[in-house]
């Protein structure tokens, strides 16, 4: 052997032995874009980031036993920027409401080379709940006819324009009736409180906390047009194809995360608010049990169903390019991830709550500042326990009762209630309420009101 | 192939002039923008982010399969973003921002450039006043044109993507409108380099014509 061909081979073998170290510690780069201002996206966001959920079920064996990873989030305010960075490979995995989601699918079926796949849900509400519109807490506007003539801004391109126009449809609401403008949550939440605005329709949880803060009041609610609003995971198909037990582990992720909420949602919502900022009160009308939001992961039928329709109204009203459902949508992983965990996937993906039969007889709820949540079978014992902590002077953080009509929950202080005899009944709009007082010959009275009929004197 | 010479020749005369221009209106418009911002939401940036556009580019075409998208999606890249946060809400929600786009950028960069050698060639026009405000103003339109398609306001309303009727939107323009205009960005950003194109071809043919004229002149005197 001469001295070149030493060389060569001590060269050669510097090579192999570097290229070796280099496949040993292979490292997976896992970006998420997320948004922590939407409530419907939590279980696939932030409760995952914070509780690490998604390190517990990464593959560590076989392919995967010399691997490391690098898991990093990235928040954002809307979905369109999600996108926008997957495709530039930034982000692997996006989080987002339907509207946006059915964007991400289209705007990568345009390209040549690129596609996402939609893999998994988040949670849902069956009749659309989430969305609504608000008016300002002193407007005389309670029913959307009122809005004719009116100016209405919504973040033009959301789940809650789609939700507003169809709405404006269902009700014989032609275009030209009302003002539409173009308005983001905050400015919208803003314009409601300084009255500036006469309605504004938004997404999770603007509407609620507009409500919770007392500028806003709800006259609808998205349950009204009867299309679920839903939120889902889309991963690039590249990824998915390379790494198909990171997306499994990443599903298995956001179905734990589910479970941990229903487990204690009082301690997940107040968790969350630190997280986010958002006020757990607010949070806790979501994700309470009877709350707006059913977190399960299962790709149901309907929700194709519903997501082609919100493709239908963004074709009809914005140029976005078609999408191929059946490329796009796939249960082989959500699929995997079931079976790996032992959860009966088709059991999921067969039932569907609806809050109208599900929360019927659910208790209403009181949250004490210091004492937690109680819960009351009756609207009156709910009421004498009011009137009970109201003269101890108990700080409240809020209470929760149920819409008569549709079974939505909701603020004991924002809904309508109505006194019929000795029975009491409480509604989301004034309309309901006031139709029920003369059908039982009762009266429209205020939560103050109801609760005075209880407190003892001396 | 007089009118090619004659451009060749001004545009060799004027070509750090164009350069300057066109540097000085991308800046500008960013600054018309912001100031269009501040006045519309009443309240100044508090925030600004800074991207690795050269990292971002790099890494678009070495993980992009196919040249033909590469293109696109670099084009949508963002250097800076600045914008107001607005705290009220959870922990912090972007009520507006500006994106600095290197590719609109660009654009801008040159449309000033044309728009420097319109006026170059304007200020040697030798026809009437009234002919020369006719091509100032479709200058000024082509620029508007081109000017409009290429802003890069932004805010949360984008759920879907983020476009330049957005821009617009935030400064008033009615959604059926904006809707309406939205699918016309390239056709406007085309229409508006070819009026500038058109217009500086005429001033260059005007200008050849009266230089031919005066030659004869000249050799007939």
């Amino acid at each position: 052997m001469t001295m070149n061909q030493n060389l060569k081979t001590a060269l050669l073998g510097s090579v192999m032995m570097a290229a070796g170290t280099f496949a040993s510690a292979e490292t997976i780069e896992i970006a998420i874009g997320h948004q922590s201002m939407c409530t419907d996206t939590y279980t696939a966001g932030i409760v995952i980031k914070e509780l690490g959920l998604l390190e517990q079920y990464l593959p560590t064996d076989g392919d995967y036993a010399d691997v490391e990873y690098e898991v990093t989030w990235a928040d954002y305010s809307s979905g369109g920027p999600i996108t926008n960075q997957m495709l530039a490979n930034k982000l692997n995995f996006g989080v987002m409401g339907d509207y946006p989601l059915i964007v991400n699918g289209a705007k990568f079926q345009e390209t040549e080379s690129l596609r996402t796949l939609y893999v998994a849900g988040t949670g849902y509400n069956l009749k659309g709940s989430g969305n609504a519109i608000v008016v300002p807490v002193e407007s005389d506007m309670y029913s959307i006819t009122d809005l004719v003539g009116a100016e209405v801004s919504t973040p033009v391109g959301s789940a809650a324009w789609g939700m507003l126009l169809k709405a404006m449809q269902d009700n014989g609401i032609p275009t030209e009736d009302y003002v539409l403008k173009n308005q983001s949550p905050a400015v919208g939440a803003a314009n409601i409180a300084a009255g500036k605005i006469d309605a504004h329709s938004d997404f999770c949880p603007w509407s609620e906390i507009m409500e919770y803060r007392g500028t806003g009041r709800k006259i609808y609610d998205g349950s009204e047009t009867g299309v679920p609003y839903l939120h889902g995971v889309v991963v690039r198909q590249d990824f998915a194809e390379e790494y198909p037990e990171v997306v499994e582990a990443f599903i298995k992720a956001v179905w734990q995360a589910g479970e941990w909420i229903r487990e204690d949602p009082m301690e997940a919502v107040t968790l969350m608010e630190g997280w986010t900022g958002v006020e757990k009160e607010v949070l806790y009308l979501y994700f309470s049990e009877g709350g707006h939001l059913t977190l399960e992961p299962s790709i149901k039928d309907e929700w194709i169903d519903a997501l082609a329709f919100n493709h239908g109204v963004l074709t009809n009203e914005r140029a976005i390019p078609p999408l191929d459902f059946d490329a796009w949508i796939t249960e082989d992983y959500i699929r995997a991830a079931y079976e790996d965990l032992g959860v009966d996937y088709e059991a999921d993906k067969a039932s569907i709550v609806d809050p109208v039969a599900a929360n019927e007889g659910l208790p209403m709820e009181i949250w004490h500042a210091r004492d937690g949540i109680s819960s009351y079978e009756t609207l009156p014992d709910f009421l004498t326990a009011m009137a009970e902590m109201q003269a101890t002077g108990a700080l409240l953080n809020s209470t929760y009762v149920y819409d008569s009509e549709t079974g939505l929950k909701l603020f004991g202080k924002t809904a309508f209630w109505v006194k019929a005899g000795e029975e009491y009944a409480t509604f989301l709009r004034l309309g309901e309420a006031e139709a029920f007082a003369e059908a039982n010959g009762g009266a429209v009275i205020s939560f103050d009101e109801a609760i005075s009929d209880f407190v003892i004197e001396g | 192939m007089a009118v090619l010479t004659t451009l060749w020749q001004d545009f060799q005369a004027s070509w750090r002039r164009m350069v300057f221009f066109g540097l000085v209106f991308a800046l500008l418009f960013q600054i018309f923008m912001m100031i269009a911002l501040i006045v519309r939401f009443q309240n100044f940036p508090n925030y600004v982010t800074f991207y690795d556009w050269f990292g971002s580019a790099i890494h678009i075409v070495k993980s992009t399969p196919s040249l033909r998208d590469v293109g696109p999606i670099i084009w949508e890249e963002w250097l800076i973003e600045i914008g107001y946060m607005n705290y009220d809400y959870g922990s912090g929600i972007s009520e507006w921002s500006l994106n600095v786009v290197p590719s609109r950028l660009f654009v801008l960069f040159i449309l000033g450039a044309c728009v420097s050698l319109c006026l170059t060639l304007l200020k040697r026009d030798v026809c009437g006043a009234g002919a020369s405000n006719t091509m100032r103003a479709t200058t000024g339109l082509g620029a508007l044109m081109v000017a409009m398609t290429n802003a890069t306001m932004s805010w949360v309303v984008c759920c879907a993507t983020p476009s330049w009727v957005v821009g617009l939107a935030m400064l008033g323009l009615g959604v059926s409108t904006s809707l309406a205009l939205e699918t016309m960005g390239p056709l406007l950003t085309y229409g508006g380099f070819g009026l500038l194109a058109v217009t500086i071809l005429f001033l260059a043919w005007q200008k050849t014509r009266a230089q031919a004229l005066s030659n004869m002149r000249f050799a007939n005197a």
